[in-house]
């Protein structure tokens, strides 16, 4: 089940599309650009095939729940929807089900959503209350864990109250995510996140609210849902209404420790095409302009597709971000997709979303996807959007907060049942990966080995 | 995907797009489907999912024909004061703007443009009732909104239903009988839209008995709207359709059983729109004052007198001649129109707006 090597790492000429590099695209900035951007990573990730096996099997589902859903840092909810003391949140994948409660002290906890007594789920959804009382028997313990009341108490002698006490697990916040681990023992959050807080110094992540939280069952292994979201490579034939306005092959792709980067040009044109498009085509594309519609924003004269882009964020962020105008081109243009293993998917800059796959029950051929978008605020911060769910049949199209994006999702999610349905058809035993614009994907099948083997 | 989040001001619908790299045009039809036509003329008619329908071209590009064709976008309107659920059983009509029926193909579109775009709007007491609706129809009107009420949670969720509708929302929690503090709402409602164009003093203390309402009156509908103009006065003079609206009530207009200080505050609040007109004409400036009959809805006061005083809101009910009470958004209609520059030229006046509630001849 092992990834193969085909090849020793290269980096040089040839190895990516003509065109611009990102790099050299950010030399024509009009403000100073973050050293964020200018970072690039070794790129000395074996190239690799990957089992198919990985993407249909509940064998291999279940080792990835042994061998990493239970040992890693995981994204279980945003911290301000544990706002008040006794607000509660249930995180469920597969079996597990941990419950993160914030306590009269002001602390975040996390522990097994299971009775002690008979095991009834403590809590069936989010919520607030004073204790954490079993709807069962009424066994209830307090917002920090210990055992408070036992109905009938002298029934129960036997039952030690320090003995059972909830058993805290580790639980952290980062960025205004609240992350758990199943594993009592596992290494700080700061470790597995390394040098990413690093990277979103500029974007304070903690300074945002949920504006948006859409939840939809995807028609597929929860890494074949995630991996159609971490390369352009699929613009060209998934999205080729955008090739105006995307350098979609000269995206540049970076890899550490437990996280990777794609970053996706916008406003520059797709090497793909055959003729180089005016400025204002290149805006068009991003605006869903109509043949027969006047633009939407008129790039004037002397000014790029990019600079115009760039300028109307900068308007639109006015006063929700401070020292806005700062900010360079490319923080207002382009796209910035972190993937931090296994399964979240922050985007830097200003561009709101963030991703979050996962494994549906223990079903191989089902996954959630999960978009959230994080928007800057003014003045208070306003509540969390509750969450949307969608439900396999109904389109993203159904969630208004998603805006027109809803018909870009569905667009990607338009290839997912048929990928499932091709892998598990498939007589070949491997998918065959990109050197470079894979990366990401390459990046997270080293690391899933890497926990497999542990 | 490599998108951003931020470029839903495109439209998906009624779309027609070139495919950037074999050149052929695909045009949404009205069921949803997509005609193709190739650079070399060959056409096509697909489903969204890329099956074909019919013409000489056989295959399209399936992710373009679902980008410009199938579902729609849900609706970004939020739930919103929609009708009442009791209207004495007439249906409220619907408002549908310049829809022209079938002769829509034929006829020159005479929709009246009421030239909101872009407008910033101050609404008191905006987070139910005529308030919200007020400032829903403004923000569906394309303007951005500043609103204010004293229950946090409430106030929260009209902002959001405003920011779904487009409009930039400034919101906070006031209440409207402190004057400090609602000088400070309107001065930093109009620095944070970089503005205000137009004014809608809409609070109000309610009726009620006793001296305790004479006072809460005279704080909250005639103090709250003078200090309201007070300070938005700087900010309306710089707009080129500075516009004030009063919501006054048909109560100050004729007998409604009981003598209550609600009653003889919404006159005077009525008179001093009038001499507000008057001064403030020559600044451009225009004020007014809407006086709403009943209006019903849930959680509104006529609600509540439906289930105290069943006899009253009988009485008040078949007093109504259009055989219904009102709903927040016919009144907020009429409050959008005339604080509109549609309304130019109309300064001074009090629109009652009652179904027939009134008896009187209004001259």
């Amino acid at each position: 089940m092992a990834i193969e090597p085909l090849a020793p790492a290269r980096v040089g000429e040839g190895e990516r599309s003509q065109g611009l590099s990102y790099q050299e695209l950010l030399d024509t900035d009009t403000r100073t650009v973050p050293e964020v951007l200018r970072l690039q990573s070794a790129r000395d990730l074996p190239v690799v095939r990957v089992p198919i096996e990985r993407y249909v099997s509940r064998e291999f589902h279940d080792l990835e729940v042994e061998k990493i859903w239970k040992k890693v840092w995981q994204f279980a909810c945003r911290e301000d929807e544990l706002a008040e003391a006794g607000d509660h949140v249930v995180y469920d994948l597969a079996d597990q089900s941990i419950l993160i409660v914030r306590g009269d002290d002001g602390a975040l906890r996390a522990f097994p959503n299971a009775c002690l007594h008979r095991g009834r789920a403590l809590k069936d959804r989010a919520g607030r209350s004073k204790a954490l009382r079993c709807p069962f028997h009424g066994w209830t313990w307090s917002l920090d864990g210990r055992l408070q009341e036992v109905p009938c108490r002298w029934d129960f002698d036997h039952v030690d109250r320090d003995e059972h006490a909830l058993k805290p697990l580790p639980v952290d916040t980062w960025g205004g995510f609240v992350f758990v681990n199943p594993d009592a023992a596992a290494a700080p959050l700061a470790d597995h996140l390394g040098s990413l807080p690093r990277h979103f110094e500029r974007w304070p992540l903690e300074k945002r609210y949920t504006e948006a939280h859409v939840a939809r069952v995807m028609p597929c292994n929860w890494k074949v849902a995630q991996e159609a979201f971490m390369e352009a490579y699929h613009v060209v034939a998934t999205h080729p209404q955008i090739l105006h306005g995307i350098g979609d092959a000269n995206s540049q792709y970076d890899a550490w420790d437990h996280f990777s980067r794609a970053i996706t040009p916008n406003m520059t044109p797709s090497p793909h095409l055959k003729e180089t498009p005016a400025e204002q085509e290149q805006l068009d594309a991003m605006m869903n302009r109509s043949l027969d519609a006047p633009p939407t924003v008129q790039v004037p004269e002397g000014m790029t597709a990019r600079q115009i882009l760039a300028q109307v964020s900068r308007m639109q962020l006015q006063g929700a971000v401070p020292s806005v105008t700062e900010l360079s081109d490319a923080e207002l243009a382009d796209s910035f997709y972190y993937t931090v293993f296994p399964n979240f998917h922050p985007w830097g800059a200003y561009n709101r979303i963030t991703y979050r796959f996962r494994p549906h029950g223990n079903d191989p051929h089902r996954s959630i996807m999960e978009v959230l978008y994080l928007a800057p605020y003014q003045g208070r911060k306003p509540e969390p959007a509750p969450v949307h769910w969608l439900d396999v049949d109904e389109p993203w199209t159904e969630a208004p907060e998603l805006g027109s994006l809803a018909k870009v999702f569905s667009q990607d999610t338009f290839n997912m049942a048929p990928i499932q349905k091709g892998l598990r058809a498939a007589r070949h035993t491997h998918v065959t990966l990109g050197r470079y614009q894979e990366t990401k994907i390459r990046h997270f099948h080293c690391l899933l080995e890497r926990y497999l083997e542990a | 995907m490599y998108h951003r989040a931020d470029e839903g001001c495109g439209r998906v619908t009624g779309l027609k797009l070139r495919h950037p790299l074999s050149g052929a045009i695909y045009s949404r039809r009205d069921d949803g489907s997509v005609e193709v036509e190739e650079p070399d003329g060959s056409r096509g008619v697909f489903e969204p999912d890329g099956r074909w329908l019919r013409g000489e071209l056989r295959e399209a590009d399936p992710h373009l024909l679902g980008f410009v064709g199938g579902p729609e976008l849900a609706s970004r309107r939020g739930p919103g004061t929609s009708a009442p659920r009791h209207t004495g059983g007439v249906p409220v009509p619907r408002f549908d703007g310049g829809a022209t029926g079938s002769a829509a193909g034929r006829r020159r579109n005479l929709e009246m443009d009421l030239g909101l775009d872009g407008k910033r709007v101050l609404v008191t007491a905006a987070s139910r009732g005529i308030g919200l609706a007020t400032a829903q129809v403004f923000a569906d009107h394309g303007c951005d909104v500043a609103i204010c009420a004293r229950g946090e949670a409430a106030l929260t969720e009209a902002a959001k239903d405003l920011e779904s509708r487009g409009a930039r929302v400034f919101s906070q929690s006031v209440d409207v009988a402190d004057a400090d503090a609602l000088k400070t709402f309107v001065t930093a409602a109009g620095e944070a839209l970089g503005g205000l164009d137009i004014l809608v003093a809409n609070a109000s203390a309610g009726g009620g008995p006793g001296e305790a309402a004479w006072q809460a009156n005279f704080d909250i509908d005639v103090m709250g709207a003078v200090r309201c103009v007070d300070a938005a006065l700087p900010f309306l003079r710089e707009s080129d359709a500075g516009s004030v609206v009063f919501i006054g009530s048909t109560a100050a207009l004729e007998f409604l059983g009981i003598p209550q200080a609600y009653n003889a505050m919404k006159a005077a609040l009525i008179a001093h729109a009038s001499d507000l007109s008057q001064s403030l004409a020559g600044q451009g400036i225009r004020v007014n004052t809407v006086s709403p009959g009943p209006v019903y809805f849930e959680g509104g006061n006529w609600e509540m007198i439906q289930q105290a005083m069943p006899a009253m809101y009988e009485r008040a009910l078949a007093q109504c001649a259009i055989g219904r009470m009102g709903t927040p958004e016919e009144v907020a209609r009429t409050v959008v129109f005339l604080a509109s520059p549609a309304a130019s030229l109309v300064t001074g006046s009090n629109l009652v707006v009652d179904g027939g509630f009134t008896k009187r001849s209004a001259f």
